[in-house]
């Protein structure tokens, strides 16, 4: 039988189980919400479960409970025994079909007719009806007197703890024969016993191998389910989709894949339902027919990642809004405070769904509700980010709990500390050539190959010792581009430990991840990398506002400055006030129109610069830079460090993105011009109501090709003399003569540097000439 | 009646509900754990569970257990995360009635720790919550 339909139905019969104590208790009151909602997640489960694996019959049935529910959900429908009994006849009857499924057997089906019949609200209104249906259900329920026999199944189903016991077992196991190997070899050898000893040995390890794969399951699992429900689903719904799938060999715990499995489907099929456009509508909105479903899992640092992109319309979060409001989740005046991911996240309150019709495949709200309750039973997190028109991203995060996680084992003042090998970039000598260690400020610095780092010492850290020279430095990424190095006296070894959580206490510090037990049965923790980095660097602030009436004494303008490396490999830095955040996008994300490319950031599509192409990588990591009014991304390599800058800037010669440069140690760094970023992003659509600037020379090819752009870019529209005017001219510049008859202020430019005593400007003092026509044009108006 | 474990603290003897307590056992190689608050002595591994050592003495604010010996643990279960309480002294385990009442006069730390009182023989020994000295001191208000 296919795996799939094994699973559907052990999980099926399984929730029956669970809820039959729930029908129970509705029966009893039916007024229950809790038990309402949770056989209304039972029949939306099973529906979309049908669904893909083609069991109409079920899907019919569920699909009508659940459309019974939904009516009792939404309140336009007051539950009565008859329609108490309408369900639980179909619920009966789901169990039903499910052991025949089993014993691949089938059941007559006429009698399906009568239970969706007594659902309806106008059978069960009438008393005399209402009874007629209980007889429908009662003689349902007599039916299948044959017991169904059920086929052998060489798959079980486990209580987990019944694996963390026999988990448990073989981890005592090893560490009993560590002990016995340690006392074999203290007794002296014996080559008889040295023989049993390492059969003993082996056993134990290929046991300890099996029971921690029954644990750990590679996230495959959940994936190889996919291909088949998307197709099955694309078919289903006329569309066409391409669905990729990466990261299959991430481990996890079988019990969390397990508590994925159902919000995974659920957003896939919302994807496939509501995101992905059928292939014309696709076409119309110019995209490409195939749409594109993405998923893929890594992990990041302590957690998990799942995420699941699609390319489809994306969810627009006004009518989100608009919901809300109808359904009564929030009031006008808390949806007007809300933020556009706050709106976005509004669909995953209970009861609201942004499906205007209900499809047989999804759409009722309830499975986002349900997803998050889900993912947020594990201890995880789910985020949307969505923009209207160009598709929707869910990123599911779970914990590392119970998960394998290869680490590398350090130590400070012989206490052993265990980091996860993801967060780890490098290790180096501070002795080396390539690195260098600095003392500033009392706080520790390495330059290793030119990239300035903040050391955190392990031993001072952790209150072990006094800072030491480090043996080594680990260099770590703590998550948001920030890195830092720990100096740590040795490394010792790399291994795969199992990590548990903590108790609260010690979670509380924030610097740790987890216990582990390593085979020499000495307890070791697990470092939180970034929890270490924000922890450290609430000293580090503090020190640097104790010193900074010393700074500013000394006079000098200390400005904080973010370090960069650009795209083309250049160190360049830009003011730290300007940056409002640092972000990764996925590059297929860039849209590229008439020569400018474009990001979409919270629903706005803002103009995106890069000095060198677009790496090839999925992710590309933009500063998002702000002047108050507008914003606009830059496209980086990495974020290096953020210093304070004191240096003279050169200013360079010609106008463009590089403001000048300062020196900081005695290296360049290229400072960005935000000026000509902004002006050149703002230029790019001049609106209606920008300044007209009239070119007298119309017929001079450098006005055109040259001085045009130029105030296009500077924000001002262009118009060309002799041609027809629509609007009042604000300033005209000329070379030469002057126009007859416009009534405007004049600036006129010249064709050396050298002055000629008169008001003229040179041709090339960009600032000169853009100073003079804001003038004009302020006092024009 | 119920079971309740007999322990010493400093110089109390305490009572604990037998029902909350796994075994008892003598702990040696505590892992310090640094950077967390004084009563969490450290880890210490029971075959292959890890468990977090809580220094009762400290929880009490009474100073600390002397560990330089080996010292005895009783071994609890609270919020699903395992214990082990550092004691003084396990004594014994008996039978006693229902607690009682504390009485009124109780250094802030122990009357924070106690549930009542039970009778044995003569004596009312103090019943001891073990979750409180899992939490250990009360923080003191910012």
């Amino acid at each position: 039988m296919d795996d799939l339909l094994t699973d559907f139905i052990a999980e099926t019969r399984e929730t029956l189980e669970a809820l039959a104590g729930e029908i129970v208790a509705w029966e009893a009151n039916p007024e229950d919400r809790t038990r309402l909602d949770s056989i209304f997640r039972f029949v939306h489960t099973v529906k979309g479960s049908c669904g893909f694996l083609d069991l109409p019959r079920l899907q019919r049935l569920s699909h009508s409970a659940e459309d019974a529910l939904a009516e009792v959900r939404s309140g336009a429908r007051v539950p009565d025994p008859a329609l108490v009994s309408a369900v639980l006849a179909i619920i009966d009857r789901i169990g039903e079909l499910t052991d025949a499924l089993e014993a691949n057997e089938t059941l007559p089906e006429g009698e399906d007719e009568f239970l969706v019949a007594a659902l309806s609200a106008r059978h069960a209104a009438p008393l005399a009806e209402a009874a007629a249906a209980e007889t429908a259900v009662g003689k349902i329920n007599v039916m299948p007197a044959n017991p169904p026999t059920r086929a052998v199944s060489r798959s079980i189903r486990l209580p987990v703890e019944l694996l963390d016991r026999l988990m448990a077992g073989v981890s005592d196991m090893v560490l009993a024969r560590n002990e016995l190997s340690r006392l074999l070899r203290a007794g002296g050898s014996n080559s008889v016993t040295d023989v049993a000893f390492e059969r003993l040995s082996l056993c134990v390890g290929e046991m300890r191998d099996a029971i921690t794969r029954t644990r750990m399951s590679r996230i495959e699992a959940l994936f190889s389910a996919l291909p088949r429900m998307v197709r099955d689903l694309a078919s289903e719904l006329g569309k066409k989709v391409k669905l990729e799938v990466d990261g299959g060999d991430v481990e996890l715990d079988r019990e969390m894949i397990e508590m994925i499995r159902d919000p995974l489907t659920h957003i896939v099929r919302n994807a496939l339902d509501h995101g992905i456009e059928n292939p014309e509508q696709r076409r119309n909105a110019g995209k490409a027919e195939m749409g594109r479903l993405r998923i893929g899992a890594r992990q990041s640092a302590n957690q998990i990642l799942i995420e699941v992109s699609d390319d489809g319309r994306g969810i627009d979060a006004e009518r989100v809004v608009r919901k809300a409001i109808n359904a009564g989740l929030v009031t006008a005046e808390q949806a007007a405070a809300m933020t556009w991911s706050r709106k976005l996240d509004l669909i995953f309150e209970p009861g609201l769904s942004t499906a205007d019709h209900v499809t047989g495949v999804s759409g009722r709200g309830v499975g986002m509700d349900v997803v998050r309750a889900n993912i947020e039973r594990i201890g995880g997190t789910v985020d949307i980010d969505s923009t209207l028109g160009q598709g929707l991203r869910l990123s599911l995060r779970v914990p590392l709990t119970l998960t394998i996680i290869p680490a590398l084992t350090v130590s400070a003042r012989g206490t052993h500390f265990a980091i996860p090998r993801s967060a780890i970039d490098e290790l180096v000598r501070p002795k080396s050539d390539q690195v260098r260690l600095e003392r500033i400020g009392g706080e520790s610095v390495a330059y290793i190959r030119g990239v300035r780092l903040p050391v955190i010492d392990l031993g001072r850290f952790m209150g072990l010792s006094e800072e030491t020279e480090p043996a080594l430095l680990v260099v770590l990424r703590a998550g948001g581009g920030e890195r830092y190095a720990l100096g740590v006296e040795a490394v010792h070894d790399h291994e795969e430990l199992v990590v548990k959580p903590a108790a609260p206490a010690l979670m509380a510090s924030g610097v740790y991840a987890g216990t582990t037990l390593p085979d020499n049965s000495r307890p070791m923790l697990l470092l939180d990398v970034a929890g270490i980095a924000a922890a450290a660097s609430v000293g580090i602030s503090q020190a640097a506002a104790e010193e900074r009436p010393v700074a500013t004494s000394k006079a000098k303008a200390v400005l904080p400055t973010l370090l960069f490396r650009d795209l083309d490999g250049i160190t360049r830095g830009v003011r730290l006030a300007l940056v409002e955040r640092i972000e990764d996008v996925p590059t297929d994300s860039v849209v590229e129109t008439g020569g400018v490319q474009m990001l979409p950031l919270q629903g706005r599509l803002t103009t995106l610069h890069s000095v060198a192409p677009l790496p090839d990588s999925d992710r590309l990591r933009v500063l998002r830079l702000s002047d108050g009014a507008g914003g606009l991304a830059y496209a980086i390599d990495q974020v290096i460090d953020v210093i304070e800058l004191s240096g003279e800037l050169s200013p360079t010669p010609v106008a463009g993105p590089i403001a000048g440069v300062i020196l900081h140690e005695d290296k360049p760094v290229e400072m960005l011009d935000p000026y000509w970023l902004f002006s050149s992003a703002a230029g790019a659509p001049a609106n209606d109501d920008s300044p007209l600037c009239l070119v007298a020379d119309a017929d001079d090819p450098w006005a055109r090709e040259v001085l045009a752009p130029l105030l296009g870019t500077a924000g001002y529209r262009v118009s060309f003399a002799g041609e027809p005017l629509g609007d009042r001219i604000s300033v005209v510049v000329t070379s030469g003569s002057t126009p007859e008859g416009i009534d405007a202020p004049v600036v006129r430019l010249r064709g050396t540097p050298d002055g000629t005593g008169d008001e003229s400007i040179y041709r090339y003092d960009r600032d000169g000439l853009l100073r003079a026509l804001r003038q004009h044009v302020a006092g024009g108006n | 009646m119920a079971l309740y474990l007999i322990a010493r603290i400093d110089e109390e003897t305490i009572a604990l509900p037998a029902t909350e307590i796994g075994s008892v056992v003598e702990v040696d190689q505590i892992a310090p754990v640094p950077r967390v608050p004084s009563h969490v002595a450290g880890l210490f591994a029971l075959r292959s569970r890890v468990l977090t050592v809580i220094d009762t003495r400290a929880s009490l604010e009474l100073g600390a257990i002397d560990r330089d010996v080996q010292a005895t643990a009783v071994i609890v279960e609270c919020e699903g995360h395992s214990y082990a309480l550092l004691v003084d002294e396990v004594e014994d385990v008996i039978e006693a009635g229902p607690p009682e009442p504390c009485p009124a006069l109780l250094s802030a730390s122990w009357r924070r720790a106690a549930k009542g009182t039970i009778r044995h023989g003569d004596d009312a020994i103090l019943l001891i919550d073990p979750a409180i000295l899992v939490a250990g001191p009360e923080p003191l208000a910012a």
